[in-house]
């Protein structure tokens, strides 16, 4: 035992008995926090109460506002903080389980001196985290009511693919003239960070009005979307900008931090190469989608997903050629869910691969009970390409239910042929070697561009209802000259969303082969497909 | 790396104002610090204007080449910069240039209307090729005629 000892044991104590470890928390002269993973504390032993005014249930970003939630992420290690009254401490974070942490703080008696190499980036010699923390606490400090700054997050697009195509050194290089290009568009006094990796964030001082915010953002997507030269290559990257304004001088550096990356999500969901400035809402869509990302997990399991059918008719004959088969998820709460809706959030989890498995095996399966020899069309997703898994996934679900090749139709958009072209046309060759079909679909719609269809012999081709809805001189030019290339490379063409007689008279006067919408059938259930082919086939025989 | 010798043809949009006084003098500006910058790092080429966009061929040594046009990348005065080739090259085609200028009121204004624009000259349309080989005739008359 130590001088300390004695000291440490409150007189109540029998003396003699080894001293309650609790107790010696309680009462060590020196601050100690328990905090769970979501920064709020569990625990404040006494002098932690005294000298930094710590409760219970308040979080550790009130007491320290360079706290960010990434310091209880990376097991235990040393930093710097300083307290909301201006004290510093070294604090050793330290994780008690997953969800728990204890914070030793020892005081530093005279603020340190700060070395430079813990404040800057090595490669981009930008300041990093902690250090722009600290100036965003200042400014927010100090903020008159006047000015305001604003806080812009970035990351990169593309830039994954610049390390793995052409290596890391190149990659470094292209970090630095990142870094470069964006002092190059912010002022002398704003402050430009890299968090690591692709992340950047600039803060911005003197906001006077939004636009000035909005100004440089879009200067900066400008600057860095333009090309580089590194090493001979030539290389393309962009950058999305989430901006998060600081006109409340309330608001906690770490908020303004988290409210300017929930920009930056809305931002790169809104497409590549924007900008967002956060609104309050935005925590709640994020929840939202957090909500419905646990609800989708569990959807497979819990067997909320169904398939629906919408039949495509071919216009020479009338006769229905097959059915599309279109993606259900009846959520017991919320009811039925529209794909649009979850589609996104399953590509950007990944959970896309695991139901477009389910798809197409329960498709297969259950066009083996159709009272007619149909195609059944199931839409793949660009992601179950890059999984590499799609071709032993369509083989044995071919296998497993007894579907001739030949009735399985599998249907890509443009962009499953964006990234990586030369592999995914060798899985497109290896699945027409099984004797599937392949059609291109909502064409008209990305990139539309004519050389995907050179360089793939698709058996079919969809155009976009947009283009059979809209009435106008030019969406008819695009439907013709679309029919017109097609059906000169020998491919099928399927006019989607005919909702009337008119417009089906239109397309087969475009020289269209099939026609899909809700003048030839609305989706139905598994169950309504042989009265409705009973009934088809009728008419069919009335024309 | 060895440094070798490289060709960068590029093609932007001009986003200098349209006032021709302030234009002269943004255009005077670019081409002094451009030719000083170049002498030192032993760049050479040709620089093109019409009014809406620029061309310009930059030859010289790839680290150096990059700097240069990460510099130009960054500059405000133009804008939409496509790379139209990136090249390593065995000869410089423009040895005696620091960078020659050539704007579409120049004698040579005829030749525009040679390759088929009339309506002014539209490096968009051109491939690096096309550019190059305007470039490097134009700017061989130019030092014919010097
Ligand atoms: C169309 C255009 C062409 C340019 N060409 C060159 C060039 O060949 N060499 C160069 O050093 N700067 C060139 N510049 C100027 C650069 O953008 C930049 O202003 C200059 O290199 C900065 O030089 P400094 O860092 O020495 O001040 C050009 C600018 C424009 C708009």
């Amino acid at each position: 035992m130590n001088a300390l000892a004695p000291f440490l044991i409150p007189l109540d104590v029998d003396p003699q008995a080894a001293p309650d470890p609790r107790h010696i928390l309680k009462l060590l002269p020196r601050p100690v926090l328990i905090i769970g993973s979501d920064g709020v504390i569990i625990y404040a032993n006494q002098a932690s109460e005294l000298s930094l005014n710590a409760v219970t249930g308040r979080g550790v970003s009130e007491l320290f506002p360079s706290y960010h939630a990434d310091l209880v992420r990376n097991g235990s290690y040393t930093t710097l903080l300083r307290s909301n009254r201006g004290d510093f401490f070294e604090a050793v974070f330290a994780p008690l389980d997953e969800q728990q942490y204890v914070i030793d703080l020892r005081p530093c008696i005279e603020a340190p001196a700060t070395h430079p190499q813990d404040n800057f980036d090595e490669l981009t010699g930008l300041v990093k985290r902690n250090s722009l923390l600290s100036h965003l606490s200042c400014a927010l400090d100090g903020g008159q009511a006047s000015s305001s700054v604003a806080i812009h997050c970035l990351d990169l697009d593309r830039f994954k693919m610049v390390n793995d195509t052409l290596g890391h050194s190149v990659g470094d290089l292209l970090l630095k003239k990142v870094a470069d290009r964006l002092k190059a568009a912010c002022r002398p006094d704003d402050v430009v960070a890299r968090l690591g990796g692709d992340e950047f964030v600039v803060l911005q001082h003197d906001v006077e009005h939004t636009a000035a915010a909005e100004t440089l953002a879009a200067r900066m997507c400008d600057l860095i979307g333009r090309t580089y030269v590194i090493n001979g290559n030539t290389i393309n990257i962009g950058t999305s900008v989430g901006i998060a304004i600081g006109a409340d001088p309330s608001i906690q550096a770490s908020d303004l931090l988290r409210n300017g990356d929930l920009a930056l999500y809305e931002a790169k969901k809104a497409g590549r190469g924007r900008f967002r400035i956060f609104e309050p809402g935005m925590d709640a869509l994020l929840l939202q989608r957090r909500e419905m990302e646990i609800d989708l997990r569990r959807a497979l399991a819990l067997k909320q997903f169904k398939l629906n059918y919408q039949p495509f008719v071919n216009v020479v004959t009338n006769r229905v050629d097959g059915f599309e088969a279109l993606l259900r998820w009846e959520h017991p709460v919320n009811g039925n869910i529209p794909p649009l809706s979850f589609i996104s959030l399953a590509e950007e989890n990944g959970l896309i691969v695991k139901i477009g498995e389910w798809v197409m095996r329960t498709a297969c399966i259950e066009a083996m009970s159709w009272p007619q020899e149909s195609v059944v069309a199931v839409n793949v997703s660009p992601l179950q390409f890059k999984a590499d898994t799609l071709l032993e996934t369509v083989a044995s679900a071919l296998n497993r239910s007894g579907l001739p090749a030949h009735r399985l139709e599998i249907e890509i958009t443009e962009g499953a042929l964006l990234d990586d072209t030369d592999n995914v046309i060798q899985t497109l060759n290896a699945l027409r070697n099984l004797g599937v079909k392949i059609s291109m679909d909502d064409f008209g719609t990305g990139y539309s561009s004519l050389s995907y269809l050179q360089k793939f012999p698709f058996n079919k081709i969809k155009i976009d209802r947009s283009f059979v809805a809209g009435s106008g001189a030019d969406s008819e030019a695009i439907l013709r000259s679309i029919a017109s290339l097609g059906t000169s490379l020998g491919m099928a063409i399927t006019a989607e969303g005919v909702e009337t007689a008119e417009q089906m008279a239109r397309i087969r006067g475009e020289r269209c082969t099939h026609a899909q919408g809700y003048l030839t059938g609305r989706p139905m259930s598994m169950d309504q497909i042989p009265a409705f082919l009973a009934e088809n086939n009728l008419k069919e025989g009335a024309l | 790396m060895a440094d070798g010798i490289y060709r960068l043809i590029y093609y932007s949009r001009n986003h200098i104002a349209r006032d021709e006084g302030a234009f002269a003098t943004d255009i005077e500006e670019i081409l002094e610090k451009s030719r000083a910058n170049n002498r030192r790092d032993k760049i050479t080429g040709a620089l093109l204007f019409n009014g809406g966009c620029f061309a310009q061929v930059l030859e010289g040594p790839l680290s150096k080449l990059e700097a240069a046009f990460e510099r130009i990348q960054q500059d405000e005065r133009h804008g939409d910069v496509s790379v139209l080739a990136l090249d390593q090259i065995d000869h410089r085609s423009f040895p005696n240039w620091a960078m020659s200028f050539i704007g579409i009121s120049d004698v040579h204004g005829k030749r525009f209307a040679g390759i088929g624009v009339s309506s002014g000259f539209d490096p968009a349309r051109l491939g690096g090729d096309a550019i190059y080989l305007l470039l490097k005739e134009l700017a061989i008359e130019e030092e014919d005629a010097a």
